[in-house]
């Protein structure tokens, strides 16, 4: 079997089992659901970090940009027809665009001043949706506006009906599951697929070039900043997707959505999760969401937690729990082929 | 014969410092140019400007008679003009033959393609232009090897290649042989000589046993200034480069 196709096979399998595993450990099923969601972000905001060495302080801009597009066309462009597909193909545009327009300032910048500038044009997004009362209910956000059918062929389908019933015991019932969570496993499915094909195709080659040697790569004849330019654009365009994803789901967009605690919340998912490994940023955002779901409701200093599981990650296990994984699995090997030799 | 790469008035300052001024030069195509001078002469600073690492704050560059100047260094190695570095600037977590791959890449698809998912392995010809720049180095036994393992000499000659795997018309060298043992230092002159006799060459020098023994001409950077232009013999035979170097300058320096 080649790895690419035991790679898809392994997360489809993951994905197949995840919400029952999930129900398990006390996770219920919507909760799976925005983890994919989220974690589409978070795989978005690692090509960045990880893959181009770009940290950005400012991705609620398209995670909250894409939410408020994604509303803003059901409510004021298709109120009649809220079709799934326009809303999100929309959102997912219209983060493009931004990142491009950000990106041309910013990829000239490094280090803490590229994290500033996307931390300014955050803020200034921000400002911008929260006094647009008229469109965006300002500090209230979005609710209750049409929720968006999937048309395929000449269906029409709600991703809010459940699955047939049938009890699994101590993994649940089937019909805990809805149409949503197959959706959002689709996509992630895509994404994930799409994004290890990224890391490994001439573009991935060349970024990492530049991330390792940006003086040799431009002396070779690289444009290093249309290329991280362009790594921007495709992270700003998932975590856009993500966004719009979510506000279809919850069926609302918060302010919270554009907030700087926001654009936080990626670099913790995607650092503890360990940056430069395809799984780390799905596996921090799972960690950390479900954390937050179990222990916010019994306890009041949820946030105190969050920041020692952070500390914590970095002081301990730098390359992130999947990071740290890799690398142990990659001594093995390297000691287990060096014992071989031996013998 | 014409030039391949010339220089009218060329001047860089830092603030009130002019680290190169007025600079007229020109090589000729297939030409062995040597640029000498002491410490601090603005050698680098001037290969800096022909690579267009650095821009220029007077004059201009003419490369095949155009001019090149508003050009950064990304734009004129795709013209044909390649560095290799003082201090050997490699890509030290990729392999050997990676590190040439990278330029082959580059000059095959330009400086931005977005190949998003197809890999560049597909790219015979890539392969081809790495092997043979490594080959041109003799460094094709370690293709397979980390480069930042590599020893000091064959990093240097790791730099090289990855500058003649973007198949360059004129190839800069600062400093080739610094640092390296007398085994190293005569495998690179060497080298120089070989890749001399199909591209034009630009060396910056300290050894002047190696600089006197390939150049076809020499010249020498004195305070940012074209002190003089000439033959090994010519210039060997220079009371001003002699002064030049011999006045408050050590001997050593000439014989380093």
């Amino acid at each position: 079997m080649s790895p690419g196709l035991r790679f898809a096979l392994l997360t489809a399998l993951g994905l197949a089992l995840f919400p029952f595993a999930f129900h398990a450990i006390d996770g219920y099923a919507g909760l799976a659901t925005q983890i994919l969601i989220m974690s589409i972000a978070s795989i978005g905001f690692n090509l960045l970090l990880g893959y181009t060495g770009l940290l950005s302080y400012g991705h609620a801009m398209f995670y909250g940009g894409g939410g408020y597009v994604a509303a803003l066309l059901l409510i004021r462009v298709m109120p009649q027809h809220p079709n799934l597909w326009l809303a999100v193909l929309g959102a997912t545009l219209a983060a493009t665009v931004l990142a491009l327009l950000v990106g041309a300032l910013a990829v000239r910048l490094y280090g803490i001043y590229f994290a500033l500038l996307t931390l300014a044009f955050a803020q200034m997004i921000f400002f911008v949706v929260e006094q647009s009362q008229d469109w965006t209910n300002g500090d209230d956000g979005l609710q209750n506006f049409p929720a968006a059918m999937l048309p395929i062929g000449p269906y029409s389908i709600d991703l809010g009906t459940p699955l047939p019933a049938l009890p699994l015991g101590p993994f649940g019932n089937l019909s805990d599951i809805k149409l949503w969570y197959i959706f959002a496993a689709l996509v992630f499915f895509g994404v994930m697929i799409g994004v290890r094909a990224l890391t490994r195709s001439q573009f991935g080659e060349v970024l990492t070039a530049i991330r390792e040697n940006e003086e040799r790569s431009t002396l070779i004849g690289f444009n290093a900043p249309a290329y991280r330019l362009a790594a921007f654009a495709i992270s700003g365009a998932l975590t856009g997707l993500a966004g719009a994803l979510r506000a279809l789901y919850d069926g609302s967009v918060p302010i919270d959505s554009v907030g700087i605690e926001r654009s936080g919340s990626f670099v913790i998912f995607t650092i503890v999760g360990g940056v430069q490994t395809l799984f780390g940023p799905v596996v921090g955002t799972g960690l950390i969401m479900y954390l937050e779901a179990v222990l916010s409701g019994k306890l009041d200093y949820w946030r105190l937690i969050e920041g020692v599981i952070f500390v914590a990650v970095i002081i301990f296990l730098p390359a992130g729990i999947v990071g740290t994984i890799n690398n142990r699995v990659k001594e093995r090997r390297a000691l287990l082929a060096a014992s071989v030799r031996a013998k | 014969m014409t030039a391949i790469l010339e220089t009218k008035l060329l001047g860089k300052s830092f603030g009130h410092f002019a680290a190169n001024a007025d600079i007229d030069f020109s090589v000729e195509q297939g030409e062995l140019r040597a640029v000498i001078g002491p410490n601090g002469a603005g050698k680098t600073t001037f290969f800096n400007l022909l690579s267009g690492t650095t821009e220029a704050t007077s004059g201009t560059v003419f490369f095949k008679g155009t001019d090149i100047t508003p050009l950064d260094g990304t734009k004129r190695v795709h013209l044909g003009i390649a560095k290799a570095f003082q201090t050997a600037n490699i890509y030290p977590e990729q392999t050997v033959l990676q590190n040439c791959r990278l330029a082959a890449l580059a000059h095959t698809q330009g400086a931005f393609a977005l190949e998003l998912l197809r890999r560049s392995g597909r790219l015979s010809g890539v392969d081809a232009l790495a092997e043979r720049a490594l080959e041109q180095v003799e460094l094709a036994g370690l293709a397979g090897v980390r480069s930042g393992d590599l020893a000091h000499g064959d990093k240097k000659r790791l730099d090289i290649a990855i500058a003649l795997a973007t198949a360059p018309e004129i190839l800069l060298l600062d400093e080739p042989v610094a640092g390296m043992s007398r085994d190293e230092a005569r495998k690179t002159e060497a080298l120089v000589r070989k890749l001399a006799s199909s591209m034009t060459v630009l060396i910056i020098e300290h050894d002047m046993d190696l600089i006197m023994g390939i150049s076809d001409s020499i010249t020498v950077l004195e305070s940012g200034r074209v002190l003089a232009n000439g033959t090994p013999a010519e210039i060997r035979a220079n009371q001003r480069v002699q002064d030049a170097y011999l006045g408050g300058h050590s001997e050593a320096e000439i014989d380093a």
